[in-house]
């Protein structure tokens, strides 16, 4: 049997050799860890992350955005930023994860880096509980992280499995069964019966030997004898036992009745082994309180073995979980969504706002820093950045050269630079090529070099702390922890911990725009292929008179959203986009909107559909399908129904409301609103 | 690299081993970008040689949700929309096609598996932005020693018909206008002035640059007098660029053209966002001068066009030879293909059959060929049939499969499921006595016996019947057929519960609960299927559920949580797809309730909530 599995496994391992082998990357010492040397890798990381002053993370992901309107907006609200950052957590995969523990040696005056690759890959290593069996790539990140030579075949073959703490509290909850009795069923079908009268026969031979041979049975012709594999002689906890194998589940069903009506002292026994594999066992008993000490024995022992195929499962938890039970500060860089990831793959479902998202995450990982806005956030950061883009790699060859470089080049200007050097496995390198980039390894280690050498432009002296001080409390950096980007495009920077929205003033690099006003924004979509966003603002400022529409912005081919200048526009928007649709005769044909009604599929709604359509989890490429799927289109009547009584409400007494419908109301309200809207477009 | 020789004598050693003793000893001819041009001309020409060609598709995933993958009981309607449904998320690594003729007791293979990866070549966001991988199958790939790296990085792309055309659009790229029909319309004022400016202009530049060439050889006059001219360099020919307002206009160019300018070639440059911006003119020599540049060009566009389509290529010669195909399970492989290669899916079933078969007249499915031949619970997967096929007929097919593998050894295992299919087919035909009569030679003109297991979409395990038909079977090992109209969904009762006890529950609690009237068989863990035997006690049980005169231990276990539905509702849950969320058919139901204005619990109490009666009028709502 071990034999067999040895073959198999070299047969595989060398058969893996003819597979293509992704180039070695680099030449930057780090650890790589997949499911072979886990468990050591895991120890000795434990004892980093102890010591170490701060651990620095960095994720490789399947994708960002599932389809290309949930990639972030200018014109998203915050609680839909933040849908979009679950919808990507919760649909993609992590398929690596970077730890760097980086700690201070005061003796060599430098950091020491510790960076892990970890290859992830969400294996369900208990049957159908696994981390989700489904998971999407977006094609494009695959075609990227390809470009920069990823190993898939690694990272599917030997990536660590994991199961968040709500999945293993799960299934510590449902334990297995007892292997209580089936019931008794009626023996229908002829080949039971024959199967169920041979068991018997074998079993009583084999109790007869037991009771006359005493252990001299191995010698006898029983049934251990000739080709029958399926009956192994062994013992189970100091009691004779016979080890079935080769059987059905029914036929064992049968076996395990036939035990119970006919054999008084021999028990059926269904072991878990270590939780790897089931063994179904008929074992003999002195007495009835053998029998019940045994079935309670059994009990526990698949208990234990269930807890630890659990524990096993658990995987690379286990390192968060080291970093949750450490409390070190986790530095990342634009980290928003790695944290969401991290919180919905080894914690549990994400909740619905990002206000609660935040107080969840923080009573895990209770001190977070982002170094980009750490670097944005300060006048003389951003000096020394020059202006130039916060990504990761720029800022770390301008911030800390000497070891992009691997210090090859020092000069004197190097003094005021904080070093670092790489220890890998016990040995010590300070000289390294430049390493990939996109290995998450390398990535958190180019972040904890960054964090440090702002770190020292902030004031903090490394030399001068006292190694029992706690980065995470320094009153220099307390402004910014657990501040992050929740969109680094409009620069809106949530804090964790309080659920506060801030938005950064933008310096001057980027350019303004129209401020935007939700409230003033109707989400068009489905119509005619063939409009694009300039077609859209001529079309309506042609119906609602120059100045009308403040910006277009088009989400995709199918989509866009509509600024207008007054909050009023938007609803007389949708009532004339529906009167125009009902009437459907030559005079709606005449108004410049009718461009856009053509095809009879565009639908309208209010800004607050977005959020119901990024709310939902299905998945469709294109927005105008998204929302037909999930039927917003009965809402723009509603929408249009409540304009219509806030009109009603502004402009008429309120009984009249109960007298007339709605249809009335609409009626009385249609005209004029049109006539309104063509003078003004006749006037300009 | 020292320490590796020794080893890779041992790989040596064990593939040679693998040759010689493993099943799958036929080589399979494994392409990538890189070797796909050759083999595309390869694979072209065994086609046209071929009898059948057979086709298999290795996945990135079918369903993670029991409810969500084609059961016994479903009709052709729900199964369809279940494939869809897979075909829209998932993605194809593998595409394994196989031509092969088939004598007596030989069937000749050339096997090719194309690794395919929808790689946006064209960056325009096509073929897919993203897709779904179930770990459960990408698991199973690992087993099989499937190379990702090799699929990921060298995968072949490919895209639809109708996303070139709308890529074409984007791209922009000239287009040559060879087919060109002269409008039988007149010409109108506006027309004959921009006719008379256009053909001045065309002929004062075509002069200019003659006299230029003829008078002076300085290079530098010639860039001036160029630029004065508003000429450009098409490769080493002048050219000029008219814009033009409209497809008229356009056609008024190429008319100028052909009947004034014979040394004059033109190319329609496409606008961005559709329609033409402008016609570009190029000016050649001499006749052979232009002859060489129409070839040119015509490459040109044959390239560009390969680069677009990538695989679909070979999808489109398997089409335009009509040769019949042979495959496992039609309606799953075919809804991926269509997809992939033809056009979004349609929502109707019998749309889809008809467009599919305007691509491929006949379509052989091996589950149902074998179905008279292996039982159903043996021919849950192709091994499984074969072992079963293998133990009961003695029959030898011998496999000659030419390909011999030299270039990458090891690796040409991959795709070998399509050779299974290949020689499955051959003793299937040889068994059901279906190509016995008929004379190799004139292959696919001359078998009548096969015909009618041809274009059978309907999975079998649905059993035998057309589209239209409303009965299930619910048990896949059982032949016996239900009227959908006979069938009651039922959830609400707690976890833990087999069918048997359900039904031992249920027993009695109804007048439709009597004994031997009803069997119950479980979907999932949430909710279970009740077939009764006589008609109109599924009627009847949801009448009763929904009027509140309840008595007995219905009425207990009603007001435990126990809700019931008929197969409608379940029919309208397969057609919206917002109801596909989440992994129990329960939540499914529950959340069909709640969108049809009925809450769960108005559902038990009120007296007009009865989903049976009501709900043809709602699928109709469903279906605007």
């Amino acid at each position: 049997m071990n034999h067999r599995i040895t073959v198999v496994a070299l047969s595989r391992a060398i058969a893996r050799t003819f597979t293509t082998v992704a180039p070695t990357p680099s030449s930057f010492p780090m650890k790589t860890v997949t499911r072979s040397n886990f468990e050591p890798a895991l120890e000795a990381l434990s004892d980093y992350v102890r010591s170490a002053d701060f651990v620095a993370v960095d994720l490789e992901m399947t994708g960002i955005a599932s389809a290309p309107w949930r990639e972030s907006f200018e014109f998203d609200r915050n609680d839909i930023r933040y849908l979009k950052v679950k919808d990507s957590a919760e649909k993609f995969a992590i398929i690596q994860f970077g730890v760097c523990p980086f700690r201070w040696d005061s003796e060599k005056l430098s950091f020491i880096a510790y960076p892990h690759n970890f290859y992830i890959f969400p294996r369900q290593e208990i049957s159908s509980r696994g981390p989700s069996c489904e998971f999407l790539c977006q094609t494009a990140s695959m075609d990227f992280l390809a470009r920069y030579q990823f190993d898939f075949n690694l990272c599917l073959r030997e990536g660590i499995s994991y199961l968040s703490r709500e999945q293993e509290n799960e299934l510590l909850q449902q334990l297995p069964r007892d292997c209580a009795d089936s019931g008794g069923f009626p023996l229908v079908n002829i080949p039971d019966l024959f199967f169920t009268e041979r068991m018997k026969i074998k079993f009583k031979e084999w109790h007869d030997y037991l009771l006359l041979g005493g252990s001299s049975i191995s010698e006898t012709h029983g049934i251990s004898g000739g080709a029958n594999q399926q009956f192994q002689i062994s013992f189970y906890k100091t009691r004779p036992a016979l080890s079935l194998a080769g059987f059905t589940a029914h036929q064992l069903r049968l076996i395990q009745m036939v035990i119970r009506k006919h054999f008084e002292d021999l028990a059926y026994v269904s072991m878990n082994f270590e939780g790897s594999h089931i063994q179904q066992l008929v074992v003999y008993v002195d007495s009835k309180a053998d029998r019940d000490l045994l079935l309670k024995e059994v009990k526990e022992d698949n208990h234990k073995g269930f807890k630890h195929k659990i524990k096993a499962a658990v995987g690379f938890r286990h390192v968060i979980d080291l970093l949750c039970t450490e409390k070190k500060l986790i530095v990342g860089h634009n980290c928003f969504l790695d944290i969401a990831h991290i919180h919905s793959k080894f914690f549990g479902h994400l909740p619905i706002t990002a206000e609660e998202f935040g107080s969840s995450i923080i009573k895990h990982l209770p001190h977070i820093i982002d170094t980009k806005v750490l670097l944005n956030s300060n006048d003389l950061l951003q000096q020394l950045m020059k202006k130039s883009s916060t990504s990761l790699s720029s800022a770390f060859a301008l911030l800390c050269p000497q070891i992009a470089l691997g210090y090859k080049n020092c000069d004197l200007a190097s003094l005021s630079r904080v070093k670092a050097e790489v220890q890998v496995d016990d040995i010590r390198v300070s000289n390294w090529d430049p390493g990939a980039k996109h290995e998450a390894g390398f990535d958190a280690f180019m972040t904890g070099c960054i964090f440090a050498q702002a770190c020292s432009h902030l004031g903090i002296d490394f030399k001068l702390l006292s190694p029992s001080e706690d980065l995470a409390y320094n009153k220099l950096l307390q402004k910014h922890i657990n501040h992050l980007y929740l969109s680094w495009t409009s620069g809106d920077i949530i804090n964790l911990a309080t659920g506060n929205m801030t938005t950064e003033s933008m310096s001057s690099s980027k350019k303004r725009r129209p401020k935007i006003i939700h409230d003033n924004i109707v989400l068009i979509w489905g119509f005619p292929s063939k409009i694009m966003a300039g077609d859209l603002k001529e079309c309506i400022v042609k119906a609602f008179g120059y100045g009308a529409v403040t910006s277009v912005y088009q989400i995709d081919e199918t989509a866009a959203f509509i600024q207008f200048s007054r909050s009023g526009l938007v609803s007389d928007f949708l009532v004339l986009k529906e009167t125009l649709e009902r009437k459907n005769s030559t005079i709606s044909v005449l108004n410049p909107l009718w461009k856009l009604l053509e095809g009879g599929k565009t639908r309208a709604a209010k800004y607050e559909a977005y959020y119901e359509i990024c709310r939902s989890a299905l998945l469709k490429s294109l927005f105008a399908d998204q929302a037909e799927a999930i039927g917003i289109k009965c809402k723009t009547m509603q929408t249009h129904l409540e304009a219509i009584e806030g009109r009603a409400a502004r402009e008429e007494d309120p009984p009249i409301r109960e007298i007339l419908s709605a249809n009335e109301i609409m009626e009385s309200l249609y005209s004029p609103v049109v006539e309104k809207q063509v003078e003004t477009s006749k006037l300009l | 690299m020292a320490p590796l020789s020794p080893f890779l004598r041992w790989r040596r050693y064990f593939c040679t081993n693998i040759s010689s003793a493993s099943p799958h000893r036929w080589g399979v001819k494994q392409v990538t970008k890189l070797n796909f041009s050759g083999a595309l001309e390869e694979v072209g020409a065994r086609i046209s040689e071929s009898d059948f060609i057979a086709v298999s598709l290795q996945r990135t995933g079918t369903a993670c949700a029991a409810w969500h993958r084609v059961s016994a009981y479903d009709t052709t309607e729900t199964a369809y929309l279940k494939a869809k449904r897979a075909a829209e998320r998932f993605q194809v690594l593998q595409f394994s096609v196989c031509p092969f003729s088939v004598g007596a007791c030989k069937v000749t293979a050339h096997p090719y598996n194309f690794h395919l990866f929808p790689r946006d070549e064209l960056k325009i966001g096509m073929p897919s932005f993203s897709f779904s991988c179930q770990t459960s199958f990408l698991e199973s790939l690992v087993q099989e020693d499937f190379d990702f790296n090799a699929c990921i990085y060298n995968g072949i792309s490919y895209l639809s018909r109708s996303q070139e055309s709308a890529a074409k659009l984007r791209l922009g790229n000239p287009v040559r206008c060879s087919h060109f029909v002269k409008s039988p319309s007149s010409l109108s004022v506006a027309d004959a002035v921009f006719v008379g400016r256009i053909k001045y202009r065309i002929k004062q530049w075509k002069d200019a640059y003659k006299d230029l060439n003829k008078n002076t050889n300085d290079a530098l006059v010639r860039s001036l007098s160029q630029l004065v001219l508003g000429g450009e360099n098409y490769g080493s020919r002048p050219c000029i660029n008219i814009d033009v307002c409209s497809e008229r206009q356009v056609q008024l160019i190429l008319e100028i053209l052909v009947e004034f300018f014979e040394e004059l070639v033109p190319l329609v440059i496409p606008a961005k966002g559709g329609g033409i911006q402008a016609v570009r003119v190029i000016l050649t020599s001499s006749k052979e001068d232009k002859d060489l540049l129409e070839q040119e060009l015509q490459h040109l566009e044959d390239e560009e066009t390969r680069r677009v389509r990538g695989f679909r290529e070979v999808i489109n010669l398997i089409s335009a030879s009509q040769k019949p195909i042979v495959c496992y399970n039609s309606l799953n492989d075919f809804t991926f293909i269509y997809k992939m290669f033809f056009a979004p899916l349609p929502s109707d079933v019998d749309e889809f059959i008809c467009s599919l078969r305007s691509e491929f007249p006949q379509i052989f499915d091996l589950t149902h060929m074998m179905k008279d031949v292996v039982p159903m619970e043996k021919a849950t997967n192709i091994s499984a049939a074969r072992s079963y096929l293998r133990s009961r007929y003695f029959t030898t097919i011998n496999m000659e499969v030419p390909y011999k593998d030299t270039e990458n050894e090891g690796n040409s295992t991959h795709g070998h499921n399509v050779l299974n299919i290949c020689h499955m087919f051959a003793k299937l035909c040889s068994i059901l006595k279906l190509l016995a009569t008929t004379d190799p030679l004139d292959a696919h003109h001359g078998f009548p016996d096969i015909e009618k297991h041809a274009n059978i979409f309907r999975p079998s395990i649905l059993g035998p019947c057309d589209s239209s038909d409303e009965s299930v079977r619910v048990w896949s090992s059982s032949k016996r057929r239900i009227s959908t109209q006979d069938i009651v969904f039922l959830w609400g009762f707690g976890e833990k519960m087999s069918a048997g006890m359900l039904k031992s529950w249920l027993e009695g609690s109804h007048d439709a609960f009597s004994e031997n009237c009803f069997n119950i068989r479980f979907v999932d863990k949430s909710c279970a299927i009740v077939v009764f035997f006589r008609p109109g006690l599924s009627g009847a049980l949801l009448g009763t559920m929904s009027s509140g005169h309840l008595s007995g231990r219905l009425r207990e276990m009603v007001s435990e949580g126990l809700k019931g539905a008929s197969y409608e509702v379940y029919k309208r849950i397969c057609r919206r797809e917002s109801s596909w969320e989440g992994a129990e058919l329960a939540d499914a139901f529950q959340r069909a309730m709640i969108d049809t204005g009925h809450s769960p619990e108005a559902e038990s109490g009120s007296k007009e909530t009865d989903i049976y009666w009501c709900s043809d009028s709602r699928i109709k709502f469903d279906d605007l």
